[in-house]
């Protein structure tokens, strides 16, 4: 493993460990339904289920129509708000 | 095999922010896996179609946006100029005014207490007072008919109309 991959490792073990993950998680699907962007992605779920069928649907179905559609939403004030938050936790555990 | 801490100074800035991206991007998969399952689940289980309300049942309880109605269609100055004819004097009373004058024909609430006390006290004529109360306040006030009493019986005014207004309630 190179330096970064051993440095990512490390912080993503930071991460669980401090429960900033879990937090950083719970942050983000606040901020997502506060600005719409979950009942966006519920519209177009609705879409799929119409398409799919609503006994046949699968997991794999949304996922695989959702998951970028759901990436390219994302508003970008919410991710700057969650990448100052990762910022500020990658500096605080510089060691 | 204990990891070896890397020092954040090694690296410089650009990798930082890969970083933080890369962080960012999982925790939005993350996300919207969870949107996914949370939709499926939904759909299998009956639930996720629950809140919706067909399109008739939309227009139906649509807002209305016009002048002199509210949000639900109705006109809400409506009642201003009715009429209501009073059940015990069989007068046409405006809307408004309805309650007070109910108030002061049927002899009950806290002012036609008072002003029936008043009357009595000054010795006026109160002719379209219903009796019951009236017979209450002669019973209670005694002194009357003496001028230099009104001041004694201005102050026990509050003892008096607790007292009527009790007598009141009890006659229902």
């Amino acid at each position: 493993m190179n330096k970064e991959a051993r440095l990512k490792a490390t912080i993503n073990q930071k991460l669980t460990e401090t429960g900033e993950r879990e937090r950083l998680k719970e942050l983000l699907r606040a901020k997502l339904t506060e600005c719409g962007w979950k009942d966006q992605m519920k519209a177009q779920c609705k879409e799929v289920i119409k398409e799919k069928g609503l006994e046949h649907v699968t997991v794999e179905d949304l996922v695989v129509e959702i998951t970028p559609k759901g990436r390219a939403l994302v508003p970008d004030s919410v991710k700057k708000e969650l990448l100052q938050r990762i910022r500020a936790f990658l500096t605080q555990h510089a060691s | 095999m204990k990891m070896e801490e890397v020092s954040m100074s090694s690296l410089d800035n650009s990798k930082l922010e890969a970083l933080a991206q890369d962080i960012l991007s999982d925790l939005v998969e993350d996300a919207c896996l969870g949107l996914c399952f949370e939709v499926h689940r939904a759909v299998k289980q009956g639930y996720f179609f629950l809140d919706d309300t067909d399109q008739e049942s939309m227009r139906d309880f649509e807002i209305v946006d016009e002048p002199g109605l509210d949000v639900f269609g109705q006109v809400y100055n409506q009642w201003k100029n009715k009429e209501c004819v009073c059940p015990n004097c069989s007068r046409s009373i405006a809307a408004s005014r309805f309650a007070p004058h109910l108030e002061k024909c049927l002899g009950m609430g806290r002012n036609s207490s008072r002003i029936a006390n008043r009357r009595i006290v000054t010795g006026n004529n109160t002719n379209n007072k219903s009796e019951s109360d009236q017979e209450d306040n002669d019973d209670v006030n005694d002194n009357d008919w003496s001028y230099g009493a009104e001041k004694k019986a201005k102050k026990r005014k509050s003892d008096k109309v607790i007292v009527i207004n009790l007598f009141s309630y009890n006659k229902g």
